[in-house]
């Protein structure tokens, strides 16, 4: 791999080697561009991937080179509802590895709707008093990308024509995953209530598709590195590409803590700690943050200068406002006959009919339902059986018995309206293991919210009760505290004032600076962000290349 | 918490010397238990030692886990021999609980002289005397840590101790062939067909 002295002024320094940043470095290195990519977590198994365990006892012990999620231990973070109340420490987390969240995620690809771009102008449901905008970007822009999203990543799904899913001007890749006993509960339910199921789309391949090996179904997914590389993650897609052109190297164990200016207020690289902690430089011409949406805005907020005194590209003060998180809902229920869940992908088919927001409800909201029921040995053991089943003794050996493999559950992925008031920002007493601030997170929900999430944990008992199950159970809806799922904290639009970065990911305040990775997104959508936020890097790098080929971008002015 | 080295053969047997005859006769079922797989597990050739526990500690945390997943038609805790995956997980993931289970088990030591007085140890209770007193200290943290690694080393993968010859993955109807192919459940083959 290509290496790069820390004085080499580079031309791009990627913060971040996750999905955005896997693109990224991709685009630019082959576009012929130089690209230090700093990634504050390890390898992981990097290009030796068989080598990923599928070993419960030792995913739970994980030695701090192992880890693929961030420690809240180590990289802490603090939590409260609102600013009346004192943060208390919070146990966000989010991928950490080359590949990021992509590299253990579930894998789902669903695309946003055209509405979902322009919800604040045309959805009469819509409460006042919100964050709701117009996304600058149109799904007819972005469409293109998310094509070549799916393609360059390898999605598998099936292309439905439905008001209740985005037109695909071309079909997925690779066809979907196979039915699972939840998905064909769920047709069966959905035929009786006149409702649509289509396969969820995943990022996962079911057939061997640009040198990886189709999935092998092996039931150890979620949470785990993939062995035979079927998940589609950066570490996988991306970034061996953009390993061998050359260009590009990768950077592990290199934590960020500052993007640096120059005197004309252009940003000329960033100060981060390597391995040891030992504080290092490295120039660049231009930097591309893609963090993810906590960390991004953390460390523009960190950035403090006599120029932006709140933090870098934060002259709207916007930076860190409006985070979601990802609301969500559901229910289980218990069948007669095994299901076995647990072999396969952990997301199957979906009911998209409440995607829209619908003014009969009384509220705004929409989302997802997916079927799944997917529980390990251990999820089983320790927190997988029906309420009331008991927590030892013969009566529980029994419940463990009778009920593992025998459970559905709908997940529901839903609607969140951004508010100014939930947001990221720097905690004032906690510090991380580096000795920064710790990230603090203020987040409450909005009333339709709670009925939004209200409503589909309702509708999932409906359909568990049509698809026949014996018993049935559906937490307590409430509010999303953290979670990888973060976005919309350096909003983007056409109003400096409004928003934090341009409709081509560029911050309004400096030229040279870009945030690429769901800190754009304007709206939550349904949750389930991946597939945008790599249409918005796909597109995001277009324009990138193009302006720092005509030179402006990577030439002082 | 010393390394004896002793074999876990001679830790149960040396555990029921001492015993009355009137309460081996009481409890002959629960000693039988133990000593066919004791005899078991020699005839196979493993007698794995103990790492951190000592004989005693061990005694009492294996009759412990046998009431968190008993042994009834099928194996339990027991057979799966979660008292090794504890001794194992003491020694490497869960050193940090090594102080708990000393004070944990001098705890549960008080507690069953303090249900009956008469009694010598907590695994020499009855097995209704055994669950009446985890009933008493079911909501201490002792407790949940004991239960929650009853169940991580009755699922967990063998090589870790415990789920010997994958008892609770057969319990569960868990494949650990980690490949699989469809139809996977009832459901879909009743859908393909």
């Amino acid at each position: 791999m290509k290496k790069y002295s820390n004085s080499t002024e580079v031309d791009f320094v990627v913060i971040g080697a996750g999905a955005a940043g896997g693109i990224m470095a991709k685009q630019l290195s082959v576009a012929g561009f130089s690209v230090v990519v700093l990634e504050q977590g390890g390898w992981g198994k990097y290009g030796r991937e068989h080598e990923y365990n599928k070993d419960e006892w030792l995913n739970r012990n994980l030695s701090d080179d192992d880890r693929l999620m961030s420690d809240p231990s180590r990289q802490r973070n603090t939590f409260r509802p609102n600013d009346k109340v004192k943060a208390v420490p919070g146990n966000h987390s989010y991928g950490c590895v080359v590949g990021g969240g992509t590299v253990t995620y579930g894998g789902s690809n669903w695309r946003h709707l055209p509405y979902e771009f322009r919800e604040a102008s045309h959805d009469p449901t819509i409460p006042s008093g919100t964050g709701m905008a117009d996304w600058p970007v149109t799904y007819e822009e972005l469409e293109p990308y998310y094509t070549q999203a799916e393609w360059e990543t390898g999605v598998s799904g099936l292309r439905v024509d439905s008001p209740f899913l985005a037109p695909m001007s071309k079909d997925y890749p690779v066809p979907p995953m196979p039915l699972k006993s939840s998905g064909a509960l769920m047709k069966t339910a959905a035929a009786k209530m006149g409702l649509t199921v289509v396969p969820g789309p995943l990022a996962i391949i079911s057939q061997p598709y640009m040198g990886r090996g189709a999935c092998v179904n092996c039931g150890i997914c979620s949470g785990y590195g993939c062995q035979v590389r079927a998940r589609s993650s950066s570490a996988v897609t991306m970034f061996p590409i953009a390993e061998k052109t050359g260009r590009c190297e990768i950077r592990v164990k290199s934590y960020v803590r500052e993007i640096t200016l120059d005197n004309s207020g252009r940003v000329n690289g960033v100060i981060y700690f390597d391995a040891q902690k030992r504080e290092q430089r490295q120039k660049a011409k231009s930097v591309i943050l893609s963090a993810n949406a906590g960390e991004s805005a953390r460390l523009l907020l960190l950035s403090k200068s006599s120029r932006f005194p709140d933090g870098l590209a934060n002259s709207s003060g916007l930076v860190g406002k409006y985070v979601m998180f990802g609301n969500g809902a559901g229910a289980s229920g218990l069948f007669e006959h095994p299901l076995n869940e647990y072999k396969g992908v952990i997301s199957g088919a979906g009911i998209v009919d409440y995607v829209p927001s619908d003014p009969k409800r009384g509220f705004y909201g929409g989302g997802r339902m997916t079927a799944r029921g997917y529980l390990t040995p251990f999820e089983l053991g320790l927190g997988g059986l029906s309420p009331g089943t008991p927590r030892w003794g013969a009566g529980y050996k029994k419940a463990l018995e009778e009920e593992a493999n025998h459970r559905m559950t709908i997940n529901c992925f839903v609607t969140q309206l951004p508010l100014e008031t939930n947001r990221i920002d720097l905690d004032p007493d906690v510090k991380d293991e580096w000795g920064l601030p710790a990230m603090r997170i203020t987040s409450s929900a909005h009333p339709d919210d709670i009925k939004n999430m209200e409503f589909f944990r309702k509708k999932s008992i409906e359909i568990l009760e049509a698809a026949g199950a014996k018993k049935i159970w559906a937490p307590q809806v409430a509010a999303s505290r953290n979670g990888a799922h973060n976005r919309g904290t350096c909003r983007m639009g056409n109003d400096p004032k409004k928003s934090v970065v341009d409709k081509y990911h560029r911050t309004h305040d400096v030229a040279n600076l870009f945030v690429v990775d769901g800190s754009s997104f304007v709206t939550g959508g349904r949750n389930h962000p991946t597939l945008t936020i790599e249409a918005l890097a796909f597109r995001a790098a277009e324009h990138i290349i193009q302006d720092a080929k005509k030179g402006a971008l990577l030439t002082k002015s | 918490m010393s390394t004896k080295g002793r074999s876990r053969r001679s830790f149960l047997v040396e555990s029921l010397t001492g015993l009355n005859a009137a309460w081996v006769a009481a409890n002959y079922p629960g000693i039988l238990a133990a000593q066919n797989y004791v005899r078991k597990s020699v005839e196979a050739g493993q007698t794995p030692r103990l790492a951190v526990l000592t004989e005693s500690q061990a005694v009492e945390v294996e009759a412990m886990t046998a009431q968190i997943i008993p042994t009834d038609s099928t194996p339990g805790a027991r057979e799966a021999r979660c008292v090794h995956f504890i001794d194992r997980a003491l020694a490497t993931f869960a050193r940090d609980k090594q102080q708990a289970y000393v004070q944990g088990l001098q705890e549960l030591d008080t507690k069953t002289r303090q249900l009956y007085p008469d009694a010598q140890k907590f695994s020499a209770l009855t097995s209704e005397q055994q669950i009446k007193t985890l009933t008493e200290i079911e909501k201490t943290p002792f407790f949940e840590t004991v239960r929650v690694h009853t169940i991580i080393g009755f699922l967990s993968r063998p090589e870790h101790g415990g789920n010997h010859e994958k008892v609770g993955w057969k319990l569960i109807g868990y494949d650990d062939s980690l490949n699989h192919k469809p139809p996977f459940g009832y459901y879909d083959a009743q859908a393909q067909s």
